[in-house]
């Protein structure tokens, strides 16, 4: 067993802890460490996770994205205190935390989210009241900061025909180790937009995810870019508990040098009439290591659901690698569910046809990078956040082309 | 409709029958006494006994595997007789005429003849039963193109050389929990060498019988196509309507040399079990083929028995140019499980590989569709393209799809698509509008749906297959 697991599970049992994290640190207890012949995590070895010793512990604000006016929470900070109306945040204390929340993470296909339901030090519970529309985005922020090992649990509320836009950023490059779980329920003619943006780079490990509960008619359109680390895992899991409810998923990933990106979303449908469109592009270069696995679970009532996933990649080097799994399991017979993945490298013809209008190799290359993603980009609702985000891209492509 | 469905589910198991043939069986049990019992009964010489015990050792280190999407009860192994042969074949029968009638009678029964004269088509059989190989048809004919096809058995003493250089060779002893336990008991199965250059004048066939109750059926093929040679081989399978699971596990290796190329046909139709799930054979099967230089191996599978499927017919694309293709059909019903699917493992150079797949379940059944395909840092230019389409028929049964992709090679291609859809009531409309009945639709839309496949079939299976699935979904809709 590895070093930084026995060493999890000691400060878990030092802690004083609810009756429900409690049981999830019995179950963190008798839950092996992942290998290679772990499912979820065949693709996505966790030495570096292993070896991981925190040193320090140092809260920083991230970089502000320009354009965008938002309500940002810093983990480990005070909250805002003029919100608008209908919106409530705050911070649970430890013992708060149980009933009605940590329940969407299911411990059976996430390890790491029993960590974090254990050694969360900072959970932060978000409600909008019914019918509130909340304009202004909520950013929370996570910069990792050299040495520092974090567990952030979010829990968001959103009540009948409110709506709301949550951005989970992650930034840093120094050796550190952050889970973060963001939990949603989105109620009856709910909306949520959402984004995930999993900027962290190097030696700054993240693992967590985003979960999704949607009732009747609800929607949900989010947003994943992912630049891979030395470890970034995130589960992306939407829950059709309602009738009609859209659940809208995009996700880029661009890797390049070791890193490595592992991707997996799991959408279950259990109610009729769901609808689901899942679109994932990436692009692996350098040595990198690109991890997807898209799984659709129609239960036997959700008849009549809608469900297609997508995933496209371009693989830039013969040293990078892509991992890919779309799956369909399917207990309903009266719905339409396709799913489709490629892997190839760029289209020759077209970089010849571009280089033949004098446009320079590289050049050309970035542009037909650029091109295989910025659908998913130009696809973002907020563009000052698609605005922000182009320039970075376009700079991680200029060095993939090195 | 559901229960029209019903009533046709009810369909009986035509292959259902008991022979009445006296069998020396060996007691249940499992030792590496049994092991060696088996090697004597067979007369083996020392390397094979070796290699057996060597297996059976690792077998005993090994777990069997869980992580099919399939359900049983767990298999006792000591509870299996691993050997059982008519005893009429204990005096090794020269020719036909010697050969048990009743033994005969059960092969025509299922429509096999093995009387050389009555044979259409000119398929040269190998028929087995339970733990032996009874008759081998055209064995002089093809001798004279120099084909060797023979019992394994008897490949052991004939071709000693062949089989110690080949056996083991694509599915290693250690390669799984029930090719390990193959590699210690198999019993018999077929032997087939083609000679460089050879094009196979006929097409070649193992149907596989079980019969005796409370046995396990462990065959081995190993079919060998040396340079340039060319055979299409078939493999047809039934067994007796029993309550109890029994447990099915061969191992089948095909080595395509430089330029060869080999087809391999089969229709599996092992006894399904009753609507519950009470009874039906365990389909546990390894299937590879490596393919060298420019050589080519086509796997074409129609799946409509078994009550447990676990099989996964791979192609290793070594050599350059190599080319893997895998057809199957998988249809499921009653409280059927299938778990299928193949592997491509692209080496080579502008290796080439085509999945088509099409699953229908009907009844209370499950039917996953379970794929690899690997590009390896070498591959440079290789390509694959798999399609796995599902039919839903009634809604209490499961279609999956678990495809894994992975690729290190930058100027491979891969593309994987999959579909799910049910026999549409616009379909079924416009079918009745023009006067064809419920059931006549049913089958007509299964047959298209299945098409790409069958029309890979030889024409003989193609028939059959088509008939089964016929028989299969009679009345499923209304």
């Amino acid at each position: 067993m590895s070093h930084w697991f026995e060493n999890a599970i000691e400060r878990g049992e030092q802690l004083t802890l609810s009756a429900q994290r409690t049981a999830s640190l019995e179950l963190l207890k008798n839950t092996p460490w992942p290998t290679r012949k772990t499912e979820a995590w065949k693709y996505t070895p966790l030495k570096a996770v292993q070896g991981f010793n925190a040193t320090a512990s140092e809260v920083l604000a991230a970089e502000q994205i320009e354009g965008l006016q938002a309500i940002d929470v810093v983990p480990g900070s005070e909250l805002p205190t003029e919100l608008p109306a209908g919106l409530t945040m705050q911070w649970l204390a430890a013992d708060d935390v149980d009933a009605s929340l940590f329940q969407q993470v299911k411990p059976n296909r996430h390890l790491f989210g029993l960590v974090n339901d254990v050694l969360a030090e900072n959970v932060l519970q978000i409600r909008v009241a019914a019918g509130t529309e909340v304009a202004t985005p909520i950013r929370i922020v996570q910069q990792l900061t050299a040495g520092s090992e974090t567990h952030v649990r979010v829990l968001v509320e959103i009540e009948e025909k409110a709506s709301l836009t949550v951005i989970e950023q992650f930034a840093g490059s120094e050796q550190s180790l952050n889970t973060l779980f963001a939990e949603y329920r989105i109620a009856d003619d709910a909306k949520l937009e959402h984004y995930r943006l999993a900027l962290q780079t190097e030696q700054a490990m993240s693992l967590g995810g985003s979960h999704f509960q949607l009732f009747d008619r609800s929607q949900l359109n989010s947003n994943v870019v992912g630049f891979g680390s030395d470890v970034s895992r995130i589960d992306m899991d939407v829950r059709h508990s309602g009738q009609h409810a859209f659940a809208k998923l995009n996700a880029i990933y661009l890797l390049d040098g070791k890193e490595l990106f592992d991707l997996h979303s799991t959408i279950e449908h259990e109610m009729p009439n769901g609808t689901t469109e899942e679109n994932i592009r990436g692009i692996a270069a350098g040595s990198a290591r690109a991890v997807f696995n898209g799984r659709i679970h129609i239960h036997r009532d959700a008849q009549k659901t809608l469900a297609e996933l997508n995933n496209r990649n371009l693989l830039l080097s013969n040293k990078a690698e892509i991992n890919t799994k779309p799956e369909l399991e399917i207990y309903a017979d009266d719905v339409r569910c396709a799913h489709g993945a490629t892997i190839a490298e760029t289209d020759k013809t077209a970089l010849y046809y571009l280089q033949s209008r004098g446009i320079g190799k590289e050049e050309a290359q970035i542009m037909l990078n650029f091109a295989f993603i910025n659908e998913l980009v130009d696809d973002m609702p907020n563009q000052a956040i698609a605005e922000w985000l182009r320039p970075q891209l376009r700079q991680r492509f200029a060095k993939m082309g090195e | 409709m559901t229960e029209q469905i019903d009533k046709a589910l009810e369909r009986e198991y035509e292959a259902g029958f008991v022979s009445e043939i006296e069998s020396d069986t060996f007691e249940p049990g499992l030792n590496e006494d049994v092991v060696r019992r088996i090697s004597a009964v067979k007369g083996e010489p020392e390397w094979m006994l070796e290699w057996r015990l060597k297996a059976f050792r690792i077998w005993q280190e090994m777990e069997e595997p869980d992580w099919a999407h399939v359900g049983y009860d767990k298999i006792d192994y000591q509870a299996i007789s691993y050997y059982s042969a008519p005893k009429s074949m204990a005096d090794k029968p020269k020719s036909l005429d010697e050969v048990d009638p009743e033994l005969i009678e059960t092969y025509n029964k299922l429509g096999i003849p093995l009387h050389e004269q009555e044979m259409l088509a000119g398929v040269a059989v190998d028929a087995v039963f339970d733990s032996v190989s009874v008759v081998t048809t055209f064995r002089e004919k093809l001798y004279e193109a120099g084909v060797i096809f023979c019992p394994i058995s008897e490949a052991v003493h004939k071709y000693p050389e062949l089989v110690q250089k080949y056996l083991g060779s694509v599915v290693p002893q250690k390669d799984n929990y029930f090719a390990a336990l193959n590699c210690a008991v198999f019993t018999d199965g077929s032997f087939v060498y083609i000679p460089k250059g050879v094009r196979c004048p006929m097409e070649l066939s193992t149907y596989f019988r079980i019969n005796e109750q409370n046995t396990g059926q462990f065959e081995r093929t190993l079919i060998i196509a040396d340079e340039g040679s060319h055979v299409s081989y078939l493999e047809g399978c039934t067994a007796p309507q029993r309550d109890e699971n029994q447990l099915h596990a061969a191992v089948v290796e095909l080595v395509a040399m430089d330029d060869a190329e080999i087809k391999y046909s089969t229709v599996q139709n092992w006894y399904p079990g009753d609507e519950n799930g009470k009874g039906g054979i365990y389909n546990f099967v390894t299937k590879r083929g490596v393919c060298h230089t420019n050589a080519k191996i086509s796997w074409t599978q129609v799946e409509t028995g078994s009550s447990v499927t676990w099989k996964y017919p791979s192609c290793v694309l070594k050599g350059d140019n190599s080319i893997g293709e895998f057809y199957s059909v998988a249809l499921t019903r009653g409280a059927q499980q299938a778990d299928t699917g193949t592997k491509m493992i692209h080496i080579g150079k502008n290796t080439k590989s085509t999945i088509i797949s099409k699953g229908i379940s009907a009844g209370k059944s499950n039917n996953s569709y379970r794929g690899l395909v690997r590009m390896n840092p070498g591959a440079d230019g290789a390509r694959n393209f798999t399609q796995c389409d599902s039919l839903l028929i009634g809604d209490k049964c499961g279609a999956h799809t678990f495809p894994y992709v992975e690729s290190r090679n930058p100027s491979a291609i891969v593309e994987h698509e999959a579909t799910t859809s049910k026999v549409s009531d616009d379909q079924m409309f416009l079918c009745q509008q023009r006067g064809i009945d419920p059931e006549k639709a049913v089958s007509m839309i299964v047959n298209g749906f299945c098409k790409e496949v069958f029309k890979e079939l030889p024409m003989e299976f193609a028939v059959e297959a088509g008939k089964l699935l016929e028989v299969s979904l009679e009345g499923s809709v209304g």
